[in-house]
């Protein structure tokens, strides 16, 4: 399924990365898909948390070789 | 009455206890709170005294509370709450107030405006109208600590990789980040991000600390929401872990909000059930510091040094001395802000304000204040032992030019500590990158 919105976080400290996801996840429409890149280590608890309790769905969520975390939520609320 | 307004009037009812009808009856309007805020001095306009935004509540009492208001409102200036008024009333306790407690200590009766202002975020919470992203961080720990197992993994990944780190930055291979370690004196709370826990990870080490990581973080959202329930499921995590593990003492990372809380809200929350003492990161380097068990160069630092109070580390909590004694081992040129210590200026970051990027601009307006004392020291580096309280001055430094670097107090500690290799990683460089230039002025022995 195609991304529908790119987003970068690198340099961001929890819970920034969380904070702007919530702001910018609005921007897609219910259903969508949001990716972004992080280089705070915190994001890999904090944005399954935050899906979690918010009821959008972490699609993917992944450490890269250069020490960056990548992500894919899809939009549901 | 609409649901949402039932909720807030049935959440201020909940509410009321002595302190609280205290401040909801004692004002003497003598506007001495003025001066005190630093949103006053950054704007001088009626809206930013702190007893006119006591008073938006406080006409809702009356009206609430007393037959004469209820029948003449004009006469007492009470008002009924209604929808419009709600939404006023959250625009003004989250947006025109950080909860810094400066106009508390300055008012000649001790009215603690800002318990009407958590009494009024508690309210709006309830109806539904406090900033969404507030409750959203809050509900997503909360979900943390329901569900350990769903992080737990990755996050003891990233725990071990932090490690290796360690091992290089101090050149002893027997570093050590014990995370869930039964029976370790010390339990020791970060910040979420590796920039809260490597530096504390390497004075613990140097110190030969008996001590575990939290799984958790100290941030506490509830809080800043007034919403007690939600702060008490937050720290019930940490609580918990505590109790599990046996430790005798709760240390927390350089977290304004967070130090405040486990110090004085949270033993009241859990009675029978908190036996730890309570310190923060700060007072854990001053005593390992005068008791000789770290290391660390006098002439470290050359350059001009300031510090920022933190207003719940200092003026809330009394944590003043501590990190002075701390910098006074390391820095050479301190230079103190004026006014500081208890009468410190708030840097306008505090009581969730850096996270609402709708209140960004007003946030940073408020801020001049505190710019402006920085600007005076002639200081190239700011030390601030508070999350919100460093991301605040570092918005600051870019919007008025400030030419500063703001560190944590424990990060410099950590480079005054001469380790003994230079520090790996794209993480480090990045958690060091505010002394860099000074480093390069005055290089490590090695």
């Amino acid at each position: 399924m195609e991304v529908k919105l790119s987003l970068d976080f690198k340099g961001l400290l929890c819970p920034l990365p969380v904070v702007k996801l919530a702001q910018t996840i609005k921007q897609v429409e219910i259903g969508e898909l949001v990716e972004a890149v992080a280089t705070d280590p915190g994001v890999m608890a904090d944005i399954p948390a935050w899906t979690r309790s918010t009821g959008n769905e972490l699609v993917t969520l992944e450490k890269r070789d250069d020490k960056t975390f990548r992500f894919v939520v899809k939009r549901l609320k | 009455m609409t649901a949402q307004v039932e909720l807030a009037l049935n959440t201020l009812e909940a509410q009321l206890n002595q302190p609280l009808e205290t401040a909801l009856e004692a004002c003497a309007r003598c506007g001495l709170c003025a001066e005190a805020c630093h949103y006053y001095r950054a704007q001088p306009s009626v809206e930013h005294i702190p007893a006119f935004r006591a008073e938006q509540l406080r006409s809702v009492y009356r009206y609430e509370r007393d037959f004469l208001s209820r029948l003449f409102p004009f006469w007492t200036g009470a008002k009924k709450l209604d929808e419009k008024t709600l939404l006023h009333l959250t625009e003004i306790a989250f947006s025109q107030c950080t909860l810094c407690r400066r106009c508390t200590i300055n008012c000649p009766l001790g009215v603690d405006t800002p318990l009407l202002m958590r009494a009024v975020r508690a309210m709006t919470t309830a109806a539904g109208t406090a900033p969404e992203i507030l409750v959203m961080l809050a509900d997503a720990a909360i979900e943390k600590g329901a569900d350990p197992s769903f992080f737990k993994e990755l996050f003891l990944e990233q725990i071990r990789e932090i490690e290796e780190q360690l091992r290089n930055i101090t050149g002893d291979p027997n570093a050590t980040i014990p995370v869930e370690k039964q029976g370790a004196r010390v339990l020791y709370v970060p910040l979420a991000g590796v920039h809260t826990i490597l530096p504390p990870a390497i004075v613990f080490n140097a110190a030969k600390e008996d001590w575990t990581l939290s799984i958790f973080e100290a941030a506490n959202y509830g809080v800043f929401l007034g919403d007690v329930n939600r702060a008490k499921q937050v720290a019930k995590r940490i609580v918990d872990e505590a109790n599990r593990l046996g430790v005798q003492e709760i240390v927390i990372a350089e977290c304004g909000h967070a130090y405040a809380s486990y110090r004085w809200d949270v033993p009241n929350w859990f009675p029978g059930q908190f036996h730890f003492k309570v310190r923060s990161m700060i007072e854990v380097l001053a005593d390992y510091l005068r008791e000789g068990r770290i290391q660390v160069d006098p002439n470290f630092i050359t350059e001009p040094v300031t510090y920022h109070d933190s207003c719940n580390l200092a003026r809330n909590s009394g944590l003043i001395e501590e990190p002075r004694f701390v910098l006074k081992h390391i820095v050479k040129d301190f230079r103190e802000m004026t006014p500081n210590k208890a009468e410190a200026l708030c840097c306008g970051g505090g009581g969730g304000l850096v996270a609402l990027a709708e209140y960004t601009e007003r946030r940073i307006q408020a801020g001049r204040p505190k710019a402006e004392q920085i600007q005076k020291t002639g200081a190239r580096l700011v030390v601030a032992a508070c999350e919100n309280c460093r991301l605040q001055i570092g918005d600051l430094n870019e919007r008025y030019g400030l030419n500063v670097h703001i560190t944590a107090l424990t990060d410099l500690v950590v480079r005054a500590m001469r380790l003994p290799k230079p520090l790996p990683g794209t993480e480090a460089e990045h958690l060091f990158e505010g002394q860099k230039e000074m480093v390069e002025l005055d290089p490590p022995a090695h």
